[in-house]
């Protein structure tokens, strides 16, 4: 399957002499070299792929230049050096008349703020992408109504966005951004500014959609658990470059530097993991043959331990045809809870007695 | 210091764009007057009360029942204080600078908004426009556009500009990047952006600078009267000049039922227009008082008055005051007066106003500031005054002017300049007396304008020919501020020394003592001439010799100035119609018509038997 959305070496230089900035960029200069000069690199040579139906999440902290690289994709912001590749088509070629017209049917965007427009009403703002294609009234209200009903806000067209709580603000923006059939949605922190509880609500709800409509997502956020839960892949953004592109277990198993290892300090580590992600592949010669429980890849670290619980030995992990691919003893669950898989040591008292040393 | 001669380059530039481009202003000039033509045309068709009806409406509909009843009694007010004409020819003024103010300062501020480098040209600009003092930039209005309404219009439009082109600006700058954001990630074009979202967020702002519009437009109408707008602003600067505080008090009053009103509309109409302000009045709680009706039900009354309006305006037919007898010399031609509001001025206007009419020309009679007449007069503006003092009190104006102007001869005098204490004042009598006696005026001679000639004279001559320099010291002012002072000064019985000249009625009304010039300081007097536009007198032989003939005596002119004054503001032709009727044979002698006098005394004749 080719890839969606293509991110080509972008660059996105602010201030003078953007071309010789790009140039001592890629010549390895950093960040604070060139701030001294009065330019300021907000993305630097990012490169990355995003499959249809694909969630993917750029995280990093405020700063990392990750909303000004959301806003090349859409062509919002126009990137220095690189290019932007939307199901083949190359963004950055496109004239002013191109890109809008790309940005009114295919890529739509759901904004931190909500971005509601005060003077229209919910369902006009739902069908706003619909009235700049000059859909005409009836059809674009009936979509616009349907959208905001796969939202969760049948009965709120006629109410204004400031009579709406935060997190129902943001659903509105959602549907705006549904409303259009777009096939890319960008999310730019867009349940950062709801509490935590509302957040949690809105992330399940994201999920639940995406089951049906299969949109290929670009999520930007500063929480590394939304982004564990959301991500099908996630890249790590740190002052302007991807300092890691994979998956949540590859992060959080495999950090590819201290920066990454400290983020992941905080991450439950229980919600994100699977059995695949934990099971041993080497020792399957002599996996049980019994009739017991079996696990499959996709399975949740929860409801592992508890089949390890009822197991009285190493758990199998069958895949979808039945075929095992790995095992998980107890032990090494255990020790994923902890830093990391690590392996047993001997014992100097192997009849399993308690001693209390002086 | 070297001296930057930045005023001579000022004027060069005005001569520059007066000779250049005068095919640009004629056209601004045409269009300035079409519209005020157009709508003043509109505002003064239908009865004063049907139209204050209409207004009443309006406010309404707008702003609820208080608004529309109070506005009424405004209006009404106005009307039965003789001043609907003034307040609608205002009203108009106001309404074209606005409109044009407005066609002006939207795209200026979009596009300001828009660009950093337009913001930073255009404020200072602005700042320039909206501080430099309105009457510096009245007189090049005059050159460029002449007298009146367009000159008027422009000096209100430059001054009220600034609040337009600053709120649009601010209001559009103050619209959430994230929305402007959010409209261009669904691929809005730039002109959908501005149309969609940031003028209807951006509309209250707006509709704030558009109010701070008419409200500035509304307060240079007293200046622009100045340079002939006539209107409230007119009245209010013949109020001035004639020191009438009553009357002055009349027409400022509706200048400020005027503002009152805008300003009211004017905000509820932002409330109306901006979604957001429609949602906030809905939602407020709607009392009998504050009940507006549907637009439906107020465009059907407005439409209802309307027709009435149009139908009154149809069967009623005008009430002239031009009626020719005699000999129709003039066949309608027409002239133009104009004249600086002192009573001999008056009194000469309207006299031959009156006196032309008879003889069947088409007379407008219009008051300046004497800067602006003698500048209408050299640029063709206005055909004739007969106000003119000299050769000494205007001759900075003839010494400018002089060249493109027709003296028509002195029809009054000789003048004289003089300063004045009142007769209580018993041991002053001659200029020479005043030595020593500092102390008992203060030091102070209250003066006139300091652009006055006669300023110059007492200061570089009179004080220093009688010693006085250093003991005095001269007031610049205004002639109303003198004579409010000698006013005051009189009434508690104070000592107070003025500058005062002759014919004055100020001698009619006060006790006054003009101080003896022994040594001739002074001056030997003026005469009261009349002047012409060139040409004016070819143009129309007979009126030249008229004017050129035409003297008056002392007895005669204050005996036409008492009528005047009796008869009271806006009846000064009838006046001197009634003068004129009371001296049978002056108007024979001052406009002869060769053989027309028999023919109208024989038609007389024939219509008084008619009538018997």
């Amino acid at each position: 399957m080719s890839a969606r959305l293509e991110a080509d070496h972008l660059f996105k230089v602010f201030g003078r002499r953007q071309g010789e900035a790009v140039e001592r960029l890629r010549a390895g200069a950093d960040r604070e070299e060139l701030r001294a000069d009065g330019t300021t690199a907000a993305v630097i040579d990012v490169s990355f792929t995003v499959d249809p139906g694909q969630i993917f999440v750029v995280m990093g902290l405020s700063g990392s230049g990750k909303s000004t690289l959301l806003r090349m994709l859409n062509g919002l912001l126009e990137p220095t050096a690189g290019h932007v590749r939307f199901d083949g088509r190359d963004l950055t070629a496109l004239g002013d008349r191109e890109l809008r017209e790309v940005r009114a049917r295919k890529i739509s965007m759901v904004f931190q703020h909500f971005a509601l427009f005060p003077h229209r009403s919910v369902l006009d703002n739902a069908a706003y992408g619909l009235a700049v294609q000059g859909v005409p009234r009836a059809e674009r209200e009936k979509r616009a109504a349907r959208a905001l009903e796969l939202c969760g806000l049948a009965g709120w067209e006629t109410s204004w966005p400031d009579e709406l709580s935060g997190g129902m603000q943001q659903r509105v923006g959602l549907a705006r951004a549904l409303a259009t059939d777009a096939d890319l949605l960008l999310m730019d922190e867009s349940f950062s500014a709801l509490d935590p509880l509302i957040r949690r609500d809105m992330q399940d709800q994201l999920l639940t959609l995406q089951k049906t409509l299969k949109k290929t997502i670009v999520f930007i956020t500063h929480d590394l658990n939304e982004a564990m839960r959301l991500g099908d892949r996630i890249a790590v953004m740190r002052d302007g470059r991807i300092v890691q592109n994979g998956t949540a277990e590859d992060i959080l198993l495999r950090p590819a530097d201290d920066y990454v290892a400290s983020f992941i300090q905080d991450v439950d580590r229980s919600r994100v993991l699977t059995a695949g992600a934990v099971m041993d592949t080497s020792v399957t010669a002599d996996a049980p043959l019994c009739r017991c429980e079996t696990a499959s890849p996709t399975t949740p670290f929860a409801e592992l331990c508890a089949i390890s619980a009822r197991v009285p030995h190493r758990v199998s992990v069958v895949d979808g045809a039945g075929r095992l691919v790995g095992v998980v003893p107890q032990q090494r669950l255990v020790g994923f809870l902890g830093d990391g898989p690590a392996d047993p040591v001997p014992c100097d008292a192997p009849d399993g007695k308690v001693a209390a040393h002086a | 210091m070297p001296r930057l001669h930045l005023g001579d380059w000022v004027d060069s530039g005005v001569d520059w764009l007066v000779a250049h481009l005068s095919w640009l202003f004629d056209a601004v000039k045409a269009v300035v007057e079409g519209m005020y033509d157009g709508i003043d045309a509109v505002l003064t068709a239908p009865q004063p009360l049907l139209l204050a009806g209409i207004l009443a409406v309006l406010a309404w509909w707008l702003r609820g029942l208080v608004a529309g009843v109070l506005s009424f009694a405004g209006f009404a007010l106005i009307d039965s204080l003789d001043l609907w004409d003034q307040a609608m020819s205002t009203l108009s003024l106001v309404l074209v600078a606005t409109l044009i103010a407005l066609a002006v300062s939207l795209p200026l501020g979009i596009w300001a908004a828009r660009s950093r480098a337009v913001s930073a040209t255009v404020k200072p600009v602005l700042d320039l426009l909206q501080t430099m003092p309105s009457m510096v930039l009245l007189i090049p209005a005059i050159l460029f556009f002449g007298m009146g309404v367009p000159a008027g219009v422009v000096a209100t439009l430059i001054f009220a500009l600034a609040p337009g082109v600053r709120m649009t600006e601010l209001g559009i700058r103050q619209v959430d990047a994230e929305l402007v954001e959010a409209a261009e990630a669904f691929g809005t074009t730039p002109r959908d952006t501005l149309l969609r979202v940031q003028l209807p967020l951006a509309l209250p702002t707006i509709m704030a600078g558009v109010n701070q519009v008419i409200m500035l437009g509304l307060s240079m109408v007293v200046i622009a009267g100045m340079v002939g707008t006539g209107g409230l602003g007119g009245a209010v600067n013949e109020a001035i000049g004639q020191l009438d505080i009553g009357l002055g008090f009349e027409a400022g009053l509706g200048i400020v039922v005027l503002a009152v009103y805008l300003d009211r509309l004017t905000g509820a109409l932002g409330t109306r227009l901006s979604p957001l302000g429609r949602r906030a009045a809905a939602k407020a709680r709607t009392t009998a008082w504050s009940h507006r009706p549907r637009p439906a039900v107020a465009v059907a009354c407005v439409a209802a008055l309307a027709l009435v309006a149009g139908g009154l305006g149809v069967f009623g037919g005008p009430s002239g005051t031009a009626e020719a007898t005699g000999e129709n010399v003039g066949r309608g031609k027409e002239v133009k007066l104009g004249y600086i509001p002192w009573d001999e001025g008056i009194a000469s206007t309207y006299l031959w106003k009156e006196i032309l009419e008879q003889r069947g020309f088409e007379v407008t009679t219009t008051q300046y500031a004497a800067g602006p007449l003698y500048t209408g007069l050299a640029t063709g503006q206005v055909d004739v005054q007969t106000d003119a003092w000299l050769p000494t009190t205007h001759a900075e104006y003839w010494q400018k002017y002089g060249k493109r102007l027709d003296d028509l001869g002195r029809w009054y005098g000789p003048t004289s300049l003089e300063l004045t204490v009142p007769s209580y004042v018993k041991d002053v009598n001659s200029l020479a007396d005043l030595r020593n006696k500092s102390a008992e005026f203060h030091g102070r001679i209250v003066g006139i304008e300091p652009s006055a000639g006669m300023m110059g004279l007492l200061k570089d001559k009179v004080l220093q020919e009688y010693g006085l320099k250093g003991s005095y010291e001269v007031v610049d002012g205004s002639t109303p501020a003198m004579l409010a002072e000698l006013k005051r000064a009189y009434a508690k019985k104070q000592p107070v020394l003025v500058t005062l000249w002759s014919p004055h009625w100020a001698y009619a009304r006060y006790d006054l003592k003009k101080l003896k010039d022994p040594r001739g300081a002074w001056g030997k007097g003026d005469g009261v001439h009349t002047v012409a536009r060139r040409g004016f007198a070819e143009d129309n032989p007979e009126a030249g010799r008229w004017l050129k003939d035409f003297s008056m005596t002392e007895q005669q002119l204050t005996d036409l100035e008492a009528r005047i004054q009796q008869a009271g503001k806006g009846k000064e032709q009838d006046a001197a119609r009634a003068w004129l009727a009371d001296h049978p044979g002056l108007l024979d002698k001052w406009a002869p018509v060769d053989g027309g006098a028999a023919d109208s005394k024989a038609a007389a004749a024939t219509d008084s038997r008619a009538a018997g």
